[in-house]
């Protein structure tokens, strides 16, 4: 029995707590604090993308008004490379030699009394270099490649053979551009040493890493760093790294012993703090004449930098989308002199995902099957990898919601079947089968004196919500009204806690956090144990409730005592309480742990004449497991969507053949979707609490852009005939 | 950015006279390109002489003409009664081009004179730029050029000039009123603006110091339909890939007259006076808007990424004219 109360907090649509602080302009983002005495730094990047500085001339800035210091690989100390994370291997150091592995690396970091003078004495730091030929695209026989980067490779069945023998065959090379996360918020890093004692404010998904990393490059003890991020303007990704920027500034803090601050430039945006790499797959699937699938390949190449790691397993997703017994899976990296990549939302998931999605569809109209009902013939009913039973899936309901919300019922089965004037009408959907992904996390939990409650963990809320709802499942759990009840996070001596990335923030977080709520309850019933002057002695969590506050015998209500009532008697000014979550294996849960589903159906209408594309209409379905918040779960995926739009219309980070310099790194350049855009957004939430953990949610934050660009690709072929399997899709490839 | 110095004009004599004199200063209005260019390191003036105290505001309202301020913000102009009523083509190129908050801060005067997006002009860390330094090449003919132009350009330089209302306005004849330290000079602004493609530099024939006082609009004959229209990738709140204004007088079922811009096509705002020599005489028909179509982008010179933009400015030129002609295809 969990402590509960009449009315459930969790899963209510309530507002933001933090959202009258963030429209009063009291949420304090990264770039909001100043500390005294501060400096302010401003980056040098190369001009090329592979090669060696000859020489760095940085007489002149060094002699500009204000300028304290100028730092390159000449005069920049030796640094040890961070720890390897959850995603692999930290970023390499910066100004360690002088060798340039792509445009845009820094070069030096120049610090100046004023933002101004930093900038201005940024751009007469003068480089000399000696260029090599940089490799730049995917398909440079130079590239280096990497096989199975993460040993997700997959093989079930016999994939030559059946293919062999399907009745159908369909196939086809897909390829998708650099897109760049662009969170609205610059990324800002501000850095104050005091003897060895390092706070940071950084816009970070992932404190705790942050705190790791610095630990070790600076050879300080953990516990002397200490990484705050309150607010963080988005992260989509760009925030799970420590980047060399970081880095630098915190270098640059130590060698003045001033505080440093160092606010990135938007086109700094596009190659400082990661994006998502371009990559080309083929994928072929074989099946029966009636659209039963007998064969999946899906091969895929993506790009990475130089020397650093990306995870981006393209492919690997395809394996356990379908019920289909023969299923071959490859990635693949290339090392290009690219700026490092990043998890972008939905990484590896939003370009696979445009492929298979893509390849069903062509495979329904080569059948002659709906491609709704071609989804729903090959549904994955157990995990086909894992052999195991879902711990929740609901992608059926999903397609079936969709279907009658969207009125696919509607659709005329033959491609450009539709017109209205100059504008020709189609429908798509696309599935999508987001993969589980939870790491430990731990939280903390307090009542005092006053009886109200304060929990807390060194999590990230990048606006998606999570003070909100981690309020609600602290309120719930200790049977608090939602006001006695402070959540807080973005401070790294808090309990650790994980990235929020991963869609995996949510569900690790929160069920630590049910858990330390359930500590501190326990603790409370300990206390009262043997307490001759307690109508709860003797109790255990079993035989109570609470309520407001309040905790009561389950068999006698009447008898009880509040949470104050209690510290009072004992003298205490507070009682605290640790908690983790860890998550299950699936040999010990005997299921397999399921991510977020989704069903995607969209609407265009295309002027085939000018190659307009205009999306009327979007109905997403999710099956997101136990949803603590209508509101905010709905507008991930309304944003989520957005981003989908994006990816499949619009985003494309341009690089210049050559040079390897972004071409397009401002936003008038580089398009994302205006509001005009975006049509109405349906969202629906459907399913039931996830059976993998003990508070049943799934991640919410990536399963709304993915699925999107299949489900609009494969609405343009509906509406116009033409099969487009290059994203963005971009008038001039319709004409 | 490098520090300036900030100087409001008292009167026009008086902005002419301190910009003519220094070389290195340079008008301030809207400042919506004049200082994201300073803020790029593309520009350093050591003087900005603000003139949007000037009584340079507001529009004039005359029986075949409009005079319009310099000053005069691109939301004033749109929402102008006798625009609205005589000039939808203007309108409706005010309207689509920036965004809101754009179009109340920038001015008719500071749209004429923009600067190319090209963003390797607007990024000095690029070496090669003609337009920037003379001589040194172009970095976009072998680079991302799909929003660069591909009439009036040549290998040196294919930058776009990317204003909408000046595609109407060159269609629309009208005129640029102009005051430099020598007195006053009215100009077409089919012969202000000046082709890249022999001197990428030189973008208008305004001398150093020269200001922009106002121009003049003829207003179209009542019956003569206009309109105009911008093609882009996204609906709203980005500079044409293609657009097309256009004007015609219809009588008798033949067309009388014809005026016809290009924008996202050119070095300069484009008139496409062959076009208008194919439709002048002939009946409202697709068949004669694509031979016009065609007449007006023979010239073409492209590079890779600006190609495709023969046929799309083509097609758009013909659904324009269908548009305001109720042609259909
Ligand atoms: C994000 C963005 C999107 C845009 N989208 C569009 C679009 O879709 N369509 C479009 O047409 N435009 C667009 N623009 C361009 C915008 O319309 C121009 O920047 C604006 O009209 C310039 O006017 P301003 O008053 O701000 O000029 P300023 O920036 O103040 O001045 C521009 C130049 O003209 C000079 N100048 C200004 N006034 C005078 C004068 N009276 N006499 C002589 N010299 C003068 C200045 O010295 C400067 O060199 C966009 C701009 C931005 C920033
Ligand atoms: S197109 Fe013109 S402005 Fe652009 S790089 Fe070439 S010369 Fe410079």
């Amino acid at each position: 029995m969990t402590a509960t109360q009449s009315r459930p907090l969790v899963g209510a649509a309530l507002n933001r707590v933090d959202g009258p602080l963030k429209v009063s302009g009291q949420a304090h983002y990264p770039s909001d604090f100043d500390v005294p005495g501060q400096a302010h730094a401003a980056l040098v990047q190369s001009t090329i993308a592979a090669g060696r500085i000859t020489r760095i001339d940085t007489s002149a800035a060094e002699d500009a008004p204000g300028v304290l210091t100028v730092i390159t690989h000449l005069n920049a100390p030796r640094l040890d490379r961070g720890p390897m994370t959850g995603l692999g291997a930290s970023p390499p150091p910066p100004l360690q030699d002088d060798r340039i592995l792509h445009h845009g690396q820094h070069i030096a970091i120049v610090v100046a009394e004023t933002a101004e003078q930093a900038t201005d004495a940024a751009r007469l730091v003068t480089a000399e270099y000696q260029a090599d030929e940089a490799v730049l695209d995917l398909d440079d026989p130079r590239a280096q490649i990497l096989d199975n980067p993460w040993g997700l490779d997959t093989q079930r069945g016999d994939v030559a053979v059946a293919m062999a023998s399907a009745e159908v065959v369909v196939e086809g090379t897909f390829t998708t551009p650099d897109n760049t996360n662009n969170p609205l918020g610059l990324f800002c890093t501000l850095a104050h040493w005091d003897g060895d004692r390092l706070t940071l404010h950084d816009s970070t998904q992932w404190p705790s890493m942050v705190r790791a990393t610095m630990a070790q490059v600076f050879k300080v003890p953990e516990d002397s760093v200490r990484v705050h991020v309150p607010f963080i303007g988005g992260g989509f990704g760009n925030g799970l790294r420590a980047w060399p920027h970081v880095i630098l500034t915190v270098l640059a803090a130590r060698t003045l012993a001033r505080p440093v601050k160092l606010v990135l430039t938007r086109p700094q945006m596009f190659t400082s703090v990661g994006h998502r790499p371009e990559g080309v797959q083929h994928i072929k699937v074989g099946a029966t004449a009636t659209g039963e699938l007998v064969a999946l390949e899906h091969r895929s190449l993506s790009a990475v930098a130089m020397e650093d790691d990306d995870y981006e397993p393209l492919a690997a997703g395809s394996a356990v989308a379908y019920a289909c017994p023969n299923v071959l899976t490859r990635d693949r990296q290339a090392r290009l002199n690219i700026p490092n990549p990043t998890s972008m939302r939905g990484p590896a998931e939003a370009q696979g995902n445009f492929a298979l999605e893509s390849i069903i569809d062509e495979l329904a109209y080569a059948v002659g099957v709906d491609p709704l009902e071609i989804r729903l013939r090959n549904y994955a009913e157990i995990n086909p990898e894992a052999e195991l039973p879902w711990s929740s899936k609901a992608l059926r309901e999903c397609f079936e919601v969709g279907a009658e919300r969207f009125g696919w019922s509607q659709r005329s089965p033959e491609p450009r079947s539709r017109r209205d004037g100059d504008w020709l009408i189609g429908y798509g959907v696309a599935g999508v089968s987001y993969p589980w992904y939870q790491a430990p996390c731990q939280a903390r939990a307090t009542i005092s004196a006053d009886g109200n409650g304060y929990v807390r963990s060194a999590a990230a809320d990048l606006g998606t919500g999570t003070y909100t709802v981690m309020t609600q499942v602290s309120a719930e759990s200790l049977g608090l009204p939602l006001d006695r009840v402070r959540f807080d996070l973005g401070d790294s001596d808090m309990p650790i806690a994980p990235q929020a990335g991963g869609s995996g923030l949510t569900s690790a977080l929160g069920n630590a956090v049910q858990d330390a709520c359930r500590q501190l309850l326990d603790s409370f019933l300990t206390l009262v144990h043997e307490d001759e002057m307690s109508p709860l002695r003797g109790c255990t969590r079993a035989d109570v409730a609470v309520e407001d506050g309040r905790i009561h015998r389950l068999d006698a209500p009447l008898e009880g005592e509040t949470y104050a009532d209690i510290l009072a008697r004992h003298n205490l000014t507070e009682l605290t309480a640790d908690g983790a979550s860890d998550p299950g294996k699936a040999a010990d849960l005997g299921m397999a742990l399921a991510g977020a589903f989704g069903a995607k159906f969209v609407e265009v209408r295309v002027d085939a004449d000018l190659g307009l594309v205009r999306v009327t209409r979007i109905v997403s379905v999710i099956d997101g497991g136990r949803i603590l918040n209508e509101k905010t779960a709905g507008s991930q995926i309304v944003g989520g969507t957005v981003g989908g739009i994006g990816q499949a219309l619009f985003e494309d980070t341009v690089t210049d053949a050559g040079t390897g310099r972004i071409a397009n790194a401002t936003f008038g350049d580089y398009l994302i979707p205006v509001n005009g855009d975006v049509p109405d957004l349906d969202v629906v939430f459907v399913g039931a609490p996830d059976r993998g953990t003990p508070l049943g949610t799934k991640g919410v934050g990536e399963v709304g852009l993915v699925g999107v660009a299949a489900a609009i690709a494969n609405a343009i072929y509906h509406a116009t005939g033409r099969r487009i399997r290059s994203l963005p899709i971009t008038l001039d490839t319709l004409l | 950015m490098r520090a300036f110095e900030y100087v409001r004009a008292a009167d026009v004599d008086a902005a002419v006279a301190t910009v003519t004199d220094d070389p290195f200063a340079s008008y301030l209005a809207g400042g919506t390109t004049q200082v994201d260019l300073m803020k790029d390191g593309v520009l350093a003036p050591e003087r900005l002489v603000d003139i949007t105290r000037l009584p340079l505001h507001g529009i004039e309202h005359g029986p075949d003409t409009i005079h319009v301020g310099a000053l005069t913000t691109m939301e004033e102009l749109a929402a102008d009664p006798t625009v609205v009523a005589r000039l939808p083509i203007v309108r409706e190129a005010l309207l689509l081009g920036a965004s809101t908050q754009l179009r109340n801060m920038a001015t008719i005067g500071g749209n004429l004179l923009q600067r190319t997006r090209c963003r390797y002009f607007r990024d000095p860390s690029v070496p090669a730029c003609n337009k920037r330094s003379p001589g040194s090449g172009c970095a976009a003919v072998t680079g991302a050029a799909r929003m660069h132009a591909i009439l009036g350009v040549s290998d040196r330089c294919i930058a776009l000039h990317a204003s909408d209302v000046a595609v109407a306005l060159v269609a629309l004849n009208a005129v640029v009123r102009i005051q430099g330290d020598q007195g006053r000079r009215s100009v077409p602004l089919t012969e202000f603006y000046l082709e890249s493609a022999e001197d990428p530099v030189a973008e208008n024939m305004l001398a150093h110091g020269e200001l922009i006082t106002g121009i003049e609009i003829p207003l179209l004959p009542e019956g003569a339909r206009s309109g105009y229209l911008k093609v882009r990738d996204r609906v709203s709140y980005e500079f044409a890939l293609v657009s097309a204004g256009v004007a015609l007088v219809i009588e008798d079922g033949v067309i009388q007259d014809a005026r016809i811009g290009l924008g996202g096509v050119g070095s300069k705002p484009w008139r496409a006076r062959s076009a208008e020599e194919v439709l002048i005489g002939a009946p409202p028909a697709v068949e004669t808007y694509r031979a016009a179509a065609a007449a007006a982008l023979a010239g073409a010179w492209t590079v890779p990424g600006t190609a495709f933009k023969v046929e799309l400015a083509q097609r758009t030129l013909v659904r324009t004219l269908q548009n305001v002609t109720e042609v259909s295809s």
